[in-house]
């Protein structure tokens, strides 16, 4: 092993040019696939907080009777998937709406005498996948109750939007597992040129008494490295980008979906990905080697 | 040391390239293996050195028979060779005392081991003063000596030389031919080839000549 890792230096040395080529080849493929990856993650955590966001309101009718609120109230606390109940009065939602419009007050609100806003409850539904179905059931059966004026949650965007998710989900897998394809045909065509480049080195290695391991191993440890140090400019790559969008456009994105930030790809992502690099550049090695080392080649 | 029994070699063309050559070389010998551009002596070298296959007959290298060694374990009967080409085949990116360490690195032997050796190889060829020069910086008769020290640093028991001497001049041919005569001393067989005939006559090795792929005088 002390051998092949002298060997694999010693090649790498003679022959820098070209393992720096593979390396930045690999950067460079590595960075369309993290930066895939970002915008994966973060489209993913984007649209999952903003559909945390939505909330079922239900808006009460001014003559609402005691018991029909309180009939309500229990209708609303007996179902298990309704995480909280927050109740709204209409004075209340009157401050509330004036407050969010005082920085561009309009005469037209000064010169209201009345109160327009209905008192209402603000659900919000426990996380799960089959949420927004919970919702929309829940809807269902409270929009015939006495005492409801109205209920909102969103019902004309949120099939859109799930249909939209998954869409966007699916396209990103589909687009990632072709891209890695190209990716691996790329790094072995870039392995299999610096092979060609010592083609030479190779058939005189072999015509002098070198075992086939003796030629293969080197060639491979030199083939993972290439990828490892791929992967590991690549994650560089990506970082800065990531911390360079986040600094220009945090506040942003804040301003459309709150408590979102830009993230990296998660630990385990990177450490997939540094994986991935390394097992390319292995399989890329092991494919070219595997070639020269053939009989046919070997003719 | 070496023994060949009716080998037949064919490229798939009209006439085969060797044709029931029988002949064997025994150990410590010094042969020529002449014979006209095409003849087969080049083929005949290859299948000494499995780089070639034969379509049938047998041959036997130092008690192996090559034809029965799988690809995997060619590495055990080159050791017991060198073999000097005519291009002297040389790294041009590694200088004369790397080319010759070469040979001892991919056997596996050690550092104190690949120096010592390499010297020495580099003594008997009279290079030690070229050893940190490059391939490219020499001249023809430099860099074949530069080969025939990698074909000698293992200590093989047998040389093979495909026209060592083809591209260079006769003095330096001369000079060439010593070395090889010098590791016959030594005790190492070689099979030289060559269509030098003035060369031949000044030397009174065994001749092997092939004319077509067949043996004319063994």
């Amino acid at each position: 092993m002390t051998t092949s890792a002298h060997t694999t230096i010693s090649n790498i040395k003679t022959n820098l040019q070209v393992f720096l080529i593979s390396v930045a080849t690999i950067t460079v493929a590595f960075s369309i696939l993290g930066l895939f990856l970002v915008v994966f993650v973060n489209l993913n955590s984007f649209l999952t907080t903003w559909s945390k966001q939505v909330q079922l309101i239900v808006y009460l009718k001014d003559d609402i009777s005691q018991n029909q609120r309180q009939g309500l109230e229990q209708l609303i606390s007996a179902n298990s998937d309704v995480e909280s109940m927050t109740f709204i009065p209409r004075e209340t939602a009157w401050a509330n709406f004036k407050n969010t419009f005082s920085s561009n007050k309009s005469d037209f609100i000064d010169d209201l005498t009345f109160n327009p806003l209905p008192s209402s409850y603000n659900l919000k539904f426990k996380p799960s996948n089959d949420r927004f179905i919970k919702i929309h059931r829940f809807a269902d059966l409270l929009k015939g109750r006495k005492g409801v004026e109205s209920l909102e949650y969103g019902e004309k965007w949120l099939g859109a939007f799930e249909k939209f998710m998954l869409f966007i989900r699916i396209f990103l897998l589909a687009v990632g597992g072709l891209l890695t394809l190209g990716l691996i045909l790329i790094i072995s065509n870039t392995i299999k040129l610096s092979f060609y480049s010592r083609q030479e080195e190779i058939e005189l290695m072999l015509l002098i008494g070198a075992t086939p391991n003796f030629i293969r191993v080197p060639f491979m440890m030199e083939g993972m490295l290439q990828g490892l140090l791929g992967g590991i400019f690549a994650l560089a790559l990506i970082k800065f980008l990531q911390l360079y969008v986040k600094i220009q456009f945090q506040g942003s994105l804040e301003s459309i979906a709150r408590g979102m930030e830009f993230q990296f790809i998660s630990q385990p992502f990177i450490f997939g990905l540094l994986a991935s690099s390394v097992l390319i550049g292995w399989v890329g090695s092991f494919i070219s080697i595997r070639q020269f080392l053939s009989p046919a080649h070997k003719k | 040391m070496i023994q060949l029994f009716n080998v037949r070699k064919s490229y798939g063309g009209v006439a085969p390239a060797l044709l029931d050559i029988t002949f064997s070389v025994k150990k410590g010998e010094f042969i020529f293996l002449t014979g006209p551009s095409g003849a087969g002596k080049t083929t005949l070298l290859k299948i000494l050195y499995r780089t070639e296959k034969y379509d049938r007959g047998q041959v036997l290298v130092h008690g192996m028979n090559i034809g029965k060694i799988p690809d995997r374990k060619l590495y055990t009967l080159r050791r017991e060779i060198g073999f000097v080409f005519q291009d002297y085949k040389l790294l041009a990116k590694k200088s004369v005392f790397e080319n010759v360490a070469f040979a001892q690195e991919v056997i596996g032997a050690d550092k104190k081991r690949i120096r010592f050796k390499t010297w020495e190889a580099l003594k008997n060829v009279g290079l030690t003063h070229k050893k940190d020069s490059y391939p490219p910086e020499l001249s023809g008769g430099e860099q074949q000596r530069v080969a025939i020290a990698r074909a000698l640093v293992n200590s093989p028991k047998i040389i093979l030389a495909d026209e060592p001497t083809g591209n260079l001049d006769p003095e330096i041919s001369l000079e060439i031919l010593k070395l090889f005569e010098h590791a016959k001393k030594r005790g190492v067989t070689v099979v030289f080839a060559t269509h030098d005939q003035e060369m031949i006559r000044s030397r009174k090795h065994r001749v092997v000549v092939i004319k077509r792929g067949k043996l004319v005088a063994p």
